[in-house]
């Protein structure tokens, strides 16, 4: 059923009435891909910025190789290493977090921390790995690659999109009045400590499920750069969010067709197009201030 | 061992903290607190900075480990309002107005919509804060004062039993003061709500206050305002009021009503 949806596809593209690169089935797997992705990492990356986790989120993308390399250690394949990358990262997370909720020490330090850990142990378990495959193999993992997205790895994503989505959907206001205020979310009978543990559980899942396409070491990116971006135009949470899932739309497609043009990682297009359109909107939105602080 | 429980009412007093204490670091924040926030009262905190003052009303909120008692007599569903002394809004932050006060009063997500049950809402509890209008507004383009009412304006609704303000009236102008004033009053008045609220105004806290706590670490006056404002100069001056040359204390001016009631 699904070839038979590819060859419908590639009859499209081939009578002209969807792009050339919809002809190959990669193309389109990568595209289905980046329509899961915009809306996930978009809408989780406007709350990872209001809550001011770009460094946490950093620090899981690193927390990533690691899991990598302990997961192709201990025997898993190289086209689906979910099981060591998502035990490490989501080890990273739960631990940074109970280490946060109770230590006086700021955030970004304990963070740091947790940084150098994680990147210490990944690089030297990272030689271990090179001794049994060749690292162009892991390249792919690290930097992202259209060619080695499978069928089933569409299909993880959609669960975890909608899985993630659902719980979003049903805790958003907690989690953005905890942002905020946490004595104000407290009284309103927000479980800080639940929000907190929840947010990273959903964001390392957004992040283990997406580094097929955009890469280990890169996807962290597409947590912070399309929230950035809208935070220079939004005004309300509405635009902020729909701003957020448009910017991580627009890089996804706009690296697919960068990566397979110049035949660079897919990751690093599509971190390269989410970057160029936050200095665009940067841009906008400083002519839109001068303007209005032009007009009487 | 700390003990924070609510109990059926029986009329009287609201809330009564026995003995409290609060520890964080090694450093002995709060010690040996004891006072009791009447019914239906406007009851002010006063006390120097680093006083205790706003750790007191975390450990009312449970939101700070302590030790010691704190007992309410709720005679609804024990709702509690408030309004935080900070409230960090960095300039980019796009939520605006309307969508903050729709956290807490709409199921669906605010960055979905708002629904137009939730619009009528905002708009009513804006306009009782003297904020009309103000719904599409971002936080981060509103001034100290405007954010206050904001925190207020949430602080109402649903209708609390127990309202806990830590100094509300930081930023505000003098009509803004004056409105926040009549608002706290009408609430103790006419809706039997519970103020208890951190304020360094001693204007004021003579206006307004039918009580006061005098902090610092540990309760160093605490009855009927009149009372405690008439302990002297040196009180006040240990509580870090402003205004202290704003006239004699009212009603009473500490004559035949002899000295504050000690706790400590």
């Amino acid at each position: 059923m699904i070839e038979s949806f590819y060859g419908w596809v590639a009859e499209l593209a081939r009578a002209g009435r969807l792009p050339s690169d919809f002809q190959y089935p990669f193309m389109v797997r990568g595209f289905l891909a980046v329509l899961v992705l915009a809306p996930l990492l978009g809408g989780l990356s406007h709350l990872v910025v209001a809550r001011r986790m770009a460094f946490f989120s950093a620090a899981l993308g690193q927390a990533a190789l690691t899991g990598l390399s302990i997961g192709l250690l201990l025997g898993e394949p190289l086209n689906a290493p979910y099981g060591g990358i998502f035990g490490f990262c989501l080890l990273s997370a739960l631990g940074m977090v109970y280490v946060k909720r109770r230590s006086a020490l700021p955030p970004d330090t304990l963070i740091g921390v947790f940084l150098a850990l994680t990147l210490g142990l990944g690089i030297c378990l990272l030689v271990a790995v090179t001794r049994r495959f060749n690292i162009h193999q892991v390249e792919s993992v690290m930097f992202g690659s259209l060619l080695t997205v499978t069928d089933g790895d569409l299909v993880l994503l959609a669960a975890a999109g909608l899985w993630v989505a659902a719980l979003l959907v049903r805790e958003y206001n907690g989690m953005l009045l905890d942002s905020l205020s946490p004595p104000l979310a407290g009284v309103a009978g927000v479980d800080s400590a639940w929000v907190e543990y929840l947010f990273a559980v959903l964001l390392t899942t957004a992040i283990v499920v997406g580094l097929k396409v955009i890469g280990a070491l890169l996807v962290e990116a597409l947590v912070v750069v399309p929230a950035a971006a809208a935070r220079n135009l939004a005004r309300g949470t509405r635009g902020y969010l729909l701003l957020s899932i448009a910017v991580a739309f627009l890089a996804g497609a706009g690296g697919l067709g960068i990566s397979t043009r110049l035949l660079v990682p897919t990751g690093g297009a599509v971190v390269l197009a989410a970057s160029l359109l936050f200095f665009a909107t940067l841009g906008f939105g400083a002519l839109r201030q001068r303007r209005g602080r032009q007009r009487p | 061992m700390a003990d924070r429980e609510a109990v059926p009412a029986a009329g009287g007093p609201l809330l009564e903290v026995r003995d409290l204490w609060v520890r964080r670091g090694g450093e002995t924040l709060l010690e040996r607190v004891s006072l009791t926030v009447q019914r239906g009262a406007l009851h002010v905190l006063a006390g120097p900075n680093g006083a205790g003052k706003s750790t007191l009303l975390a450990a009312i909120l449970g939101q700070t480990a302590f030790e010691g008692r704190i007992t309410a007599h709720w005679r609804g569903d024990g709702r509690i309002g408030l309004v935080p002394q900070s409230f960090a809004v960095d300039r980019t932050l796009p939520v605006t107005v309307v969508d903050f006060l729709a956290l807490t009063r709409q199921r669906r997500p605010v960055c979905l919509g708002i629904a137009a049950a939730t619009r009528r809402r905002v708009a009513a509890l804006l306009a009782r804060v003297g904020l009309s209008g103000a719904e599409g507004k971002p936080l981060s383009v509103l001034s100290g004062g405007e954010l206050r009412r904001v925190l207020l304006a949430h602080s109402l609704d649903p209708l609390p039993e127990l309202l806990l303000l830590d100094e509300p009236a930081s930023g505000l102008d003098q009509a803004a003061a004056r409105r926040l004033e009549q608002l706290l009053a009408a609430l103790c008045r006419d809706e039997g709500v519970t103020v208890l609220m951190v304020s360094h105004d001693l204007a004021q806290v003579r206006r307004l206050a039918d009580r006061m706590t005098v902090l610092d670490r540990t309760v160093r006056a605490d009855g009927p305002t009149a009372e405690v404002l008439a302990g002297g100069q040196a009180l006040v001056e240990l509580v870090g009021l402003s205004a202290v040359g704003a006239g004699a204390p009212a009603g009473g001016g500490g004559g035949d009503s002899g000295a504050p009631e000690r706790v400590v």
